[in-house]
């Protein structure tokens, strides 16, 4: 499972492995919200930081961050252009214009203020929605995400599933891994093959991986019966889990932000992308 | 008579859509309080004979099902799985894909949880069972992050903790080292013999099982060929090898006293048994102190193909994986690399081939550093062979799967049909060359990824752990190939834990331990530094264990490395001595 878990082992011991799943969930219930409700690049923008301050809080590897960071600059960059260049609903503040002699382009073609800030606020959501659901999920034990999501009355069979699923995805890439291994092995170098050549070797790694995948699922159902295990959700639970002041306090504050930011918003325009901030 | 834990009445089984049946007409009784070891070559039925004493036979597989199957007076056709689950502990080979919580506490809680147990009491259970594996203190850790050993002994303690009557293990031991084999049993061993949990164990450790089992179940091709005590069973070494079955070393040795014309009333199947027996003869056997005197290394000439200096390698995690290795190889040597799980064999290996980058120190191949090279370059000289054959096996025909890398990497068609041709014919497979890979046996399967590196045409092959998870007969062949490729001129280097199998093989064994070099020696030194190999949580082949036993009792030096050789040097003197032992 090495390279998967974004959050180092020594996560393991923040403050925010500590909360009740349900603290986390409102967390993500309200940052998703507040995403969603606010259009301003300044609130979004906020939200977006502290996202990622609580990830840092939490433990997320700052090589993952950086790694996200990369992969998302190409769409980051589409959005900045598209929005500055193509979203003139917002406002025509022109920053540049496109010279007359220039083909097609030229006259009309503006990249606006109002757009590129749009572009940004649309950037600090991506962040924000793209960060929130890793702060959840990885901060949270599987075996505690099976008992919160029940506490939340999802049924005990879509839980384990969903729980299964999880732990299922560093198992399979740790497959993949080994089988990209095993072509090179073979002599197939991948880099130096041109798209359509590399995208043939790559579709063979599907032959092992799901043989692999079968066996694996059918040897888990096996474990499972002779564990017991008949998907009825009529069952115990060692570790039940209970709120304690730090959730309470969480609760009270998530609740407490949303329930601000709808009345700054109708009230004040707080949030509103032409609002006062 | 008390009524059985186990009443199998003429059962006979046969999965969907198998040609043949995987049991036929077995009838057994076990006992409470029994430990019984089921022993047989791959493909005998012992893991189908394992499941249907849970149920999982037939009621997951379906198929066809005939005869009775009583466990704990349950039909194992009238309960469901999860209901018998409450009788049947059930351990399984594989150790991580029977993990299925975060928590060693969460692991062994699971099947009560699903048996609605209050959660007072599951504290109580998982303590206990805890305690019973010796795991105590390790509730909060997780799974993945235990050594094999103990990942298996959590699985041994997750069914510990329902209370079963039966405990049913299916080869738990093949994927560990032996370390982690020693602990299994150990355990096992002592919930059998201190708490009279009852014990039904397919293996293939004879060695263990002759020390620990009850009874013996020999199955083959399904049918049971004889039930009975390790000492009767195991004294038929000659119908148990003509399975390709193994014997306990010391056994094979009194077998070929006995060929010798030396009438022994039994045959010992531990090694106490069969020190007790020597010393019983009263002399009558002298061992001659000449003989094969440790041999010294053959002279090497030229300069060597694989050249590895002072080579550090640190994971991204921190380990240290290996701690400044040097090692030469020469062309044309068979090289045995030894070491507990960790030790850092296959991290070394990887570096040969290029999969790993060192974090410090040089690695050179033909007197190339690999620095320069990529993996898939290095792959025409040095030909890597993983253990898991199902990895590596990428198309859906035996003959495409050799030419596969070859097409890829542009070699003219009519040179990919004379290479395919001779390296399917080298592994014999050239009569399944339109067979679809996965229809092959697993040992076959592993030739066949043999065949398809031998195709790129490398003069060194390395095998790593080539014969886990085989049985022995497979283990051996896989071997017979390495030496035979050896013969043609390949440089070969194993890497395994299965000391016992290497002495006809390697000439030169190299000891790691926490990513080091102990010892490299020529293999009859090595097999003999017990302190050296010990460090490395390894124990010498029994006989060698053996031999120096009976050299501390005669006063000799013995260093011999099978049973074979021990036997070259006994002599009969036709006397026994009377008098004090």
């Amino acid at each position: 499972m090495v390279g998967f878990d974004p959050f180092g082992p020594g996560a393991r011991d923040t403050f925010f492995r500590h909360l009740d799943f349900r603290s986390k969930v409102a967390i993500l219930g309200v940052a998703t919200f507040l995403a969603f409700l606010w259009d301003s690049p300044v609130t979004t923008g906020a939200l977006a930081a502290v996202v990622v301050l609580l990830c840092l809080l939490a433990g997320l590897r700052k090589e993952y961050l950086l790694r996200m960071g990369l992969i998302m600059l190409p769409f980051f960059a589409l959005v900045l252009l598209t929005h500055g260049f193509l979203n003139t609903y917002v406002g025509r503040t022109a920053l540049w214009t496109a010279p007359a002699d220039w083909p097609l382009v030229g006259g009309w073609l503006w990249l606006t203020r109002e757009g590129l800030l749009y572009g940004l606020m649309v950037i600090f959501r991506t962040i924000t929605l793209v960060l929130v659901i890793p702060l959840v999920v990885f901060t949270t034990e599987l075996d505690e995400l099976v008992v919160g999501l029940v506490r939340l009355r999802v049924p005990y069979k879509v839980a384990f599933v969903l729980a299964s699923t999880l732990r299922f995805v560093p198992l399979l890439l740790g497959e993949v891994q080994s089988i990209m291994e095993a072509q090179r092995l073979r002599g197939l170098e991948t880099s130096r093959m041109g798209l359509l050549q590399r995208a043939r070797i790559y579709s063979r790694i599907a032959v092992p991986l799901i043989l692999g995948a079968l066996v694996r699922s059918q040897q888990i159902e096996v474990v499972l019966a002779s564990r017991a295990f008949s998907g009825s959700a009529e069952r115990t639970y060692l570790h039940t889990t209970r709120l304690r002041t730090a959730d309470y306090l969480v609760l009270g504050a998530t609740l407490a932000v949303a329930v601000a930011a709808v009345v700054g918003l109708a009230l004040w325009g707080v949030g509103r992308f032409h609002g006062p901030l | 008579m008390a009524e059985p834990i186990v009443l199998l009445e003429n059962l006979s089984y046969q999965y969907p859509g198998a040609s043949a049946p995987a049991l036929r007409d077995v009838n057994l009784r076990v006992e409470r309080g029994e430990f019984v070891g089921i022993v047989g070559p791959t493909g005998a039925g012992k893991t189908t004979l394992c499941l249907a004493l849970n149920g999982t036979v037939p009621q997951f597989y379906g198929g066809r099902f005939f005869g009775r199957a009583l466990v704990a007076g349950l039909d194992t056709l009238e309960h469901p799985i999860h209901d018998l689950a409450r009788h049947v502990g059930m351990v399984f080979q594989d150790p991580e894909a029977q993990l299925l919580t975060t928590s060693v506490e969460n692991e062994v809680a699971f099947a009560l949880e699903n048996l609605c147990v209050p959660p007072e009491a599951i504290r109580a259970r998982v303590a206990r069972a805890l305690a019973a594996v010796r795991l105590q203190g390790l509730e909060k850790k997780r799974p993945h992050e235990l050594s094999g050993g103990q990942k298996q002994r959590l699985a041994i303690a997750a069914a510990l903790a329902l209370e079963p009557d039966l405990l049913v293990l299916d080869e738990p031991t093949t994927q560990l080292d032996p370390v982690g084999q020693e602990e299994v049993f150990a355990t096992v061993a002592r919930l059998n013999r201190e708490q009279g949990v009852t014990v039904v164990m397919a293996s293939h450790a004879v060695e263990y099982l002759a020390e620990h089992a009850t009874r013996l179940v020999i199955l083959d091709q399904g049918q049971v060929l004889q039930v009975g005590p390790p000492r009767d069973v195991l004294a038929q070494v000659e119908q148990l090898e003509a399975l390709g079955l193994r014997v306990p070393q010391v056994t094979r040795f009194y077998h070929l006293m006995q060929a010798r014309g030396e009438r022994l009333p039994t045959l010992p199947v531990t090694q106490d048994e069969a020190l007790a027996q020597y010393r019983g003869l009263r002399g009558r056997w002298r061992i001659r102190s000449d003989g094969a005197a440790v041999a010294a290394s053959p002279p090497r000439e030229g300069p060597p193909l694989i050249e590895v200096e002072d080579l550090r390698h640190v994971y991204p995690d921190g380990t240290e994986a290996l701690r400044g290795v040097s090692l030469r190889v020469w062309p044309g040597e068979y090289v045995v690399i030894v070491g507990q799980n960790g030790a850092g064999k296959s991290t070394l290996a990887k570096h040969v081939v290029h999969l790993l980058e060192p974090t410090s120190g040089t690695v050179r191949v033909g007197g190339e550093d690999v620095r320069g090279l990529s993996t898939a370059a290095l792959a025409q000289r040095v030909g890597f062979i993983s253990q898991n054959p199902d990895n590596q096996i990428f198309t859906t025909r035996v003959e495409e799967e050799v030419a596969f890398a070859l097409r890829a990497r542009r070699v003219p068609e009519a040179e990919v049909q004379r290479r395919v041709a001779w390296a399917l014919e080298e592994m014999g497979l050239a009569p399944y060359r339109d067979r679809h890979p996965l229809s092959l046996p697993k040992g076959d399967r592993a030739r066949l990824v043999v065949a398809a590196v031998l195709a790129m045409g490398p003069d060194i092959l390395i095998f790593d752990e080539p014969t886990t998870g085989q049985d022995p007969q497979g283990a051996r062949r896989i071997l017979d190939l390495s030496r035979r490729l050896q013969e043609q001129g390949k440089t070969v280097l194993v890497i395994t834990h299965h000391l016992y199998l290497m002495p006809p093989y390697a000439e030169r064994a190299v000891v790691m331990a926490r990513g080091a070099i102990l010892l490299d020696a020529p293999l009859r030194q090595a097999f003999h530094a017990v302190d050296v190999l010990r460090q490395s949580d390894l124990q010498p082949p029994q006989i060698v264990l053996f031999a120096r036993a009976l050299a501390a009792w005669e006063g000799v030096d013995l260093p011999i490395l099978t049973e074979e050789e021990l036997a070259a040097r006994v002599e009969v003197t036709g006397e026994m001595e009377h008098g004090g032992v």
